[in-house]
């Protein structure tokens, strides 16, 4: 699995893979292009130059949906949700797409969708609709939105941004099952230490600019990471 | 794309159907309906044709802006474009009235293809406008003798476009009463498919659509493809109104594709409420009765002497849909249908 991208103001020059099984994290501090980087691989952007490959295949300026059920799939930092819909319905849509359809027809739909929602812990609020739901519960909801489309690879856009600890920490152990699971998980983040805990590798970015990659420690105590996130000095390092 | 239809499942959603308020408010309605003919006054089955006529396109037009979200400004062209086919087939190929009846939706079907697809690039307010610039292109194009003139000189015996229109179409029967049962059939038929539709799983992703366009293509939706498929559906019922409209009123001419019959069905579906679809049954039973006393009152020389133009149906209907948007944005359905429930429960001691 190989996604390679270039030349863009606000994403520049990145370039990195990840390979299938893997558990990664993207840091930088806010403005670094993280979710530019989604929205690229997502397609609801198109890249000015360079090219997104996903297992052997060039999706690059592919239409969303199509990208989606290739099995790539991404949730959004700003949670967005069908309104209006109860949460089981909300979980349907995702499972009537083309590849969610593919495992959920088996089951019934509306089933697999329950299962999904249990597996979240959203199952006994299945009727209700997203807008009186909590800040975490929405999260959750989201995670279960990517699920019912059967991702391979999943990005997760900042899952953990407004969460008190408790929802952080339920959040947190929903992504671990699903990498054990078989998902390949790509997640972004600006505060490192929710991250460092978490993942295994770690690619870190600052303006656009690819600045490390690798195990969570080297890159905390990388120079320019340090930079990038406290400023210039050495007051700060070896924290 | 397959829709599952299992009949047991129908079955089970009739049983609990049956047992609730609005099940047997909606049959005592539909008996009412029936009924009507019988009076033998070919002028009061005449305003309830149109309202029937109206229910389906209001009807239609709630699905597209309700369930998908997308609002159109320029319903009108299917109403106009079915109305046209349905009346060239019926006088000038000697079409029996049913045939006509489907050929005039698949042709409004087709046009909504051929509006939904550049409409796709429009969203929200510029859908409107777009699609009621495209209403005023077809009635200005229907409008011109020159055109008209020239389709006479190559299909010699036949007439389309021109200010003139179609006219001496034929009724469905002669007899009135079999005329308004057929059109109350259709009625009952579009309005339960409708509604199914906003039920089914194809009504989850439609929904979704509206709720959200870029969460559903993150959920793998192909929202270009649910969007025309919305319009054509959408177009299918409005022709099939169109069609019985022109029957209606034995004859079409430019004037269907006016802005005007567009809002007539944004007033009929907001009155009753959007995503209801049985709520454009309220809304246009509201707006054909409202409009035949004030066109009654209009007619009435010392009334409209001392009213000046404020009789005028669209006039009042202005006002009411600014009321109604302010004080029932969700329309007067539930309202409505909650309050007889609280009576009706009074009346049974409850």
């Amino acid at each position: 699995m190989t996604k390679k991208f270039a030349g863009l103001t606000a994403v520049n020059d990145m370039s990195f893979e990840i390979h299938r099984g893997e558990f990664v994290g993207l840091i930088g501090p806010n403005g670094a292009g993280k979710t530019t980087i989604f929205n690229l691989i997502s397609g609801l952007e198109k890249p000015s130059s360079g090219s997104i490959r996903f297992d052997g295949r060039d999706i690059t300026g592919m239409r969303t949906h199509k990208i989606v059920n290739l099995g790539l799939v991404r949730t959004f930092q700003l949670v967005r949700s069908f309104k209006f819909m109860t949460l089981l319905d909300n979980i349907n849509v995702s499972c009537l797409s083309t590849r969610g359809k593919k495992i959920a027809k088996d089951y019934g739909i509306d089933e697999y969708s329950s299962t999904i929602l249990a597996s979240v812990g959203l199952i006994d609020k299945a009727r209700l609709p997203p807008v009186i739901l909590p800040h975490g519960d929405l999260r959750k909801l989201q995670i279960g939105k990517a699920l019912g489309t059967n991702p391979q690879l999943l990005l997760l856009d900042e899952p953990f941004s407004g969460l008190s600890h408790e929802e952080a920490v339920a959040i947190t152990d929903l992504i671990k099952s699903l990498h054990s699971d078989g998902v390949t998980v790509f997640v972004t983040g600006h505060v490192l230490r929710e991250l460092m805990g978490l993942v295994p590798r770690v690619i870190a970015m600052h303006q656009g600019k690819f600045i490390a990659d690798g195990p969570p420690k080297e890159v905390a105590n990388n120079k320019i990471v340090l930079e990038a996130y406290l400023g210039k000095g050495d007051v700060f390092a070896g924290n | 794309m397959k829709i599952n239809y299992n009949f047991s499942d129908f079955k089970i959603y009739f049983r609990d159907w049956i047992r609730t308020f609005r099940a047997k408010l909606t049959i005592v309605c539909l008996i009412g309906l029936i009924l009507i003919p019988l009076t033998g006054n070919s002028y009061i089955i005449g305003i309830f044709n149109t309202f029937m006529i109206f229910t389906i396109f209001a009807a239609s037009w709630d699905f597209l802006a309700g369930f998908v979200g997308q609002v159109s400004f320029g319903h009108a062209i299917f109403l106009g474009i079915a109305g046209y086919a349905t009346a060239f087939t019926i006088k000038f190929l000697n079409f029996p009235w049913w045939l006509s009846l489907i050929l005039g939706a698949v042709i409004a079907v087709l046009f909504g293809l051929i509006i939904g697809v550049p409409a796709l690039r429009l969203k929200g307010p510029y859908l409107a406008l777009g699609t009621l610039a495209m209403s005023l292109i077809l009635y200005q194009v229907f409008l011109m003798n020159t055109l008209g003139n020239l389709w006479e000189n190559t299909f010699p015996g036949t007439k389309l476009f021109g200010a003139n229109g179609i006219g001496q179409i034929p009724p469905i029967s002669q007899i009135p009463g079999i005329s308004y049962i057929v059109i109350f059939l259709i009625m009952c038929i579009s309005l339960i498919v409708l509604t199914h539709i906003g039920k089914s799983k194809l009504g989850t992703i439609f929904k979704s659509i509206r709720d959200d366009e870029t969460g559903a293509k993150a959920s793998g939706i192909n929202t270009t493809k649910y969007k025309i498929l919305a319009f054509m559906i959408s177009g299918f019922f409005a022709g099939i109104a169109g069609g019985l409209y022109t029957i209606r009123l034995t004859g079409v001419n430019p004037g269907s594709f006016q802005a005007l019959y567009s809002f007539y069905a944004i007033i009929m579906a907001s009155i009753g409420g959007l995503a209801t679809i049985s709520g454009s049954a309220l809304g246009a039973f509201f707006f054909v009765f409202l409009g035949e006393i004030l066109r009654l009152l209009g007619d009435n020389p010392s009334i409209s002497e001392f009213f000046g133009g404020f009789t005028e149906p669209i006039f009042i209907f202005s006002i009411i849909l600014i009321i109604i948007i302010r004080f029932a944005e969700h329309g007067l359905l539930k309202p409505v249908l909650e309050h007889l429930q609280d009576i009706w429960d009074l009346l049974l001691g409850r």
